[in-house]
């Protein structure tokens, strides 16, 4: 691990949601720095440094994303993030409740490294294997840097 | 134009067409009575004209052969002529009163007869009778010469007459005849071409019918196909206004109707599907904070806690389960036979192995699948879903430690029947439709962890596919779940 800052974006409205990321990455020893938005937009400026909000340096490693969120949403976030040269590359893990087809597809199509199902835990009830899978990639990949 | 009154016109014009055949022969029917009327007239006019100038010929031999010998009997015939001949001109002048010129040739005959027997046969009788004395007197002699040559260019123009009287009469009948010829070919012409004509009217006029109808049915049988194959926005185009018209006004109405309807159906769907999209995630999602939670309050404490706040902690955690399960019972319970779910070559044998397997069944319970199980052409995941279920039921719900599960089957013209009979507890009749009703459970929530999904799941896929279940049972004998699954053209087995 290099001493230069990983930085982890969370974009997420539920306190309770984050507060379980918070809680599972110390689990593991995670110490990374996470930031959290509220909204996609939130999350913009932020990556930006616009509308007074503190640019994130260097840009995040890992982008966590839920989906339903006031604002703008997960999906729109991520189309908005897709257009943009300086981030078109971060890798981003949708978190989402919903196991639904429709929803994977729709992700697929904008290009997301993983898709988390919620609650982001190791002992979760509800996990699928690709669910795992990308958790495992998630831990990799903030590991690597 | 109606229908009714096409039809009616066709058939009117073709009467039309062979009442005027009739008419035609008709009519020359009553040409050949005329003309044999005529005709059977002009034989008689002409035998009468025969006779009439044979009695003048015997006045004439009865005269001559007397005055060849002045003995009486050779006058006898023609005093007979004589007597006879007014009676035949009469006769014979009342025949062709019709004709002028006949009537002229036969009052030239009459004056022509007068004057032969007056001018010459009376008198030239007179003076045989008066010379009496058989000698030849010359004055007498000459007198006699005179009246007989008199007489003999007299008789030869009567004769003349005749030929002219017969020749006109045979003149008349000729052109009679011709005339009845032409007269029965121009029949006979106008009746063969009105027949054909209202043959190939008829004939015609059926084609046009036939062709009208059978291609307004053609037109509604298509929409009929079209609106059987889903396509409800179709409509017949008929600007003509008959009864068929309303028939397709009818259709035309049905078929928007029946747009309608399934618009407002697929509406409906569309908005099912959002609901069941927002139960999953919206009903869920706080759940989930739920069990989140109680599982840091855990972490937390730990062994902090005294039992009895565990307690309530795991009872707090099973509700969130049971309650999730039930969300789920009910978005697959809804999604029956929604999404397209691909029919497949499925091996019942296969099937149970593999459904057996994942129940894992605990000790001491046994399942028995009967052999040579059919391979069917349906869908899998909603085969198994009944299975499964099933199967699981007759387990969870079983009262002893040991037990027996079979699966048998048969099968009818038209149905798979499949059963799954257990050996547990039985359920009472009385509870017999309850079980399949949504949400209902024969035991207290906290005996067995059910939801009471289950049987409603199978009982809509089993009726979904187009068959049916039923269960037989008695308290203490076990019971039998019986389905059918309807065989279609493309099983295999």
């Amino acid at each position: 691990m290099s001493d230069k800052a990983v930085n982890i974006l969370l974009v997420e409205d539920d306190y309770l949601d984050i507060m379980n990321v918070e809680r599972e990455l110390s689990k593991i020893n995670l110490t990374h720095p996470l930031h959290v938005a509220r909204n996609g937009r939130e999350a913009l400026n932020m990556l930006r440094g616009t509308e007074g909000a503190q640019k994130i340096s260097p840009a995040p490693s890992v982008i966590l994303l839920d989906i339903n969120m006031p604002k703008m949403n997960g999906l729109e976030f991520l189309a908005e993030l897709r257009r943009e040269p300086e981030f078109n590359h971060l890798p981003v893990f949708i978190m989402t409740t919903s196991n639904e087809e429709t929803d994977r597809m729709a992700a697929q199509r904008l290009n997301v490294t993983g898709y988390i199902v919620k609650p982001l835990s190791f002992d979760n009830f509800e996990r699928s294997h690709s669910s795992l899978d990308s958790f495992s990639l998630f831990l990799d990949l903030i590991k690597l840097k | 134009m109606k229908l009714s009154v096409k039809l009616f016109a066709g058939f009117l014009l073709i009467s039309l067409l062979f009442t005027a055949v009739v008419i035609v022969n008709f009519q020359l029917s009553e040409d050949v009575i005329d003309n044999t009327v005529w005709v059977s007239r002009s034989q008689i006019v002409v035998r009468n004209s025969a006779s009439l100038q044979r009695n003048i010929i015997d006045m004439e031999t009865g005269m001559r052969g007397f005055l060849l010998n002045g003995n009486d009997t050779f006058l006898q015939p023609y005093f007979q002529a004589k007597d006879q001949l007014p009676n035949l001109l009469q006769e014979t002048k009342s025949f062709v009163a019709g004709s002028p010129e006949q009537t002229r040739k036969i009052n030239d005959i009459v004056r022509l007869q007068g004057r032969l027997q007056y001018t010459y046969a009376e008198p030239l009788i007179a003076l045989k009778r008066s010379d009496t004395t058989q000698i030849a007197d010359l004055k007498v002699i000459t007198e006699l010469d005179s009246l007989v040559l008199g007489e003999k260019i007299l008789m030869d123009s009567i004769r003349t007459a005749f030929r002219d009287f017969n020749a006109y009469e045979y003149k008349v009948r000729e052109e009679r005849r011709e005339r009845l010829g032409k007269s029965i070919n121009t029949t006979r012409q106008v009746s063969t071409i009105l027949t054909i004509l209202s043959v190939i009217m008829g004939l015609g006029w059926a084609y046009y019918i036939t062709r009208l109808i059978t291609g307004r049915i053609i037109k509604m049988v298509t929409l009929a196909e079209e609106i059987s194959r889903g396509d409800y926005k179709t409509k017949i185009i008929d600007t003509s206004r008959d009864e068929l018209s309303q028939l397709s006004n009818s259709l035309n109405r049905m078929s928007a109707t029946i747009d309608e309807t399934f618009t407002e159906l697929d509406r409906k769907n569309t908005e099912l599907d959002q609901f069941a999209y927002v139960v999953s995630h919206d009903l869920k999602a706080p759940l989930r904070g739920i069990e989140v939670a109680s599982r840091w309050v855990e972490e937390d404490m730990g062994t902090q806690l005294p039992p009895n706040v565990q307690e309530y902690l795991m009872m707090m955690r099973i509700r969130v389960h049971r309650m999730e399960n039930l969300i789920n019972g009910i978005l697959a319970l809804a999604r029956i036979g929604r999404t397209n779910q691909i029919e497949e070559e499925v091996d019942v044998n296969i099937l149970l192995s593999e459904i057996v397997d994942l129940l894992s069944p605990p000790e001491g319970f046994r399942i028995e699948v009967q052999d040579d199980l059919p391979i069917l052409h349906t869908i899998r995941i909603q085969l198994q879903q009944v299975f499964s279920n099933l199967i699981s039921n007759a387990i969870k719900y079983h009262d002893k430690r040991t037990g027996l599960i079979k699966v048998a089957y048969h099968e009818t013209d038209s149905f798979h029947v499949f059963s799954v009979s257990d050996d547990g507890p039985g359920i009472d009749p009385e509870y017999h439709d309850r079980i399949f009703v949504i949400f209902q459970t024969l035991q207290e929530r906290d005996a067995v962890e059910s939801t009471g999904v289950g049987l409603t799941i199978v009982k809509k896929i089993v009726e979904w596919q187009g068959g049916t279940i039923w269960v037989s049972s008695q308290p203490g004998q076990g019971a039998t779940f019986t389905f059918t699954w309807p065989k279609d053209t493309e099983d295999v087995g």
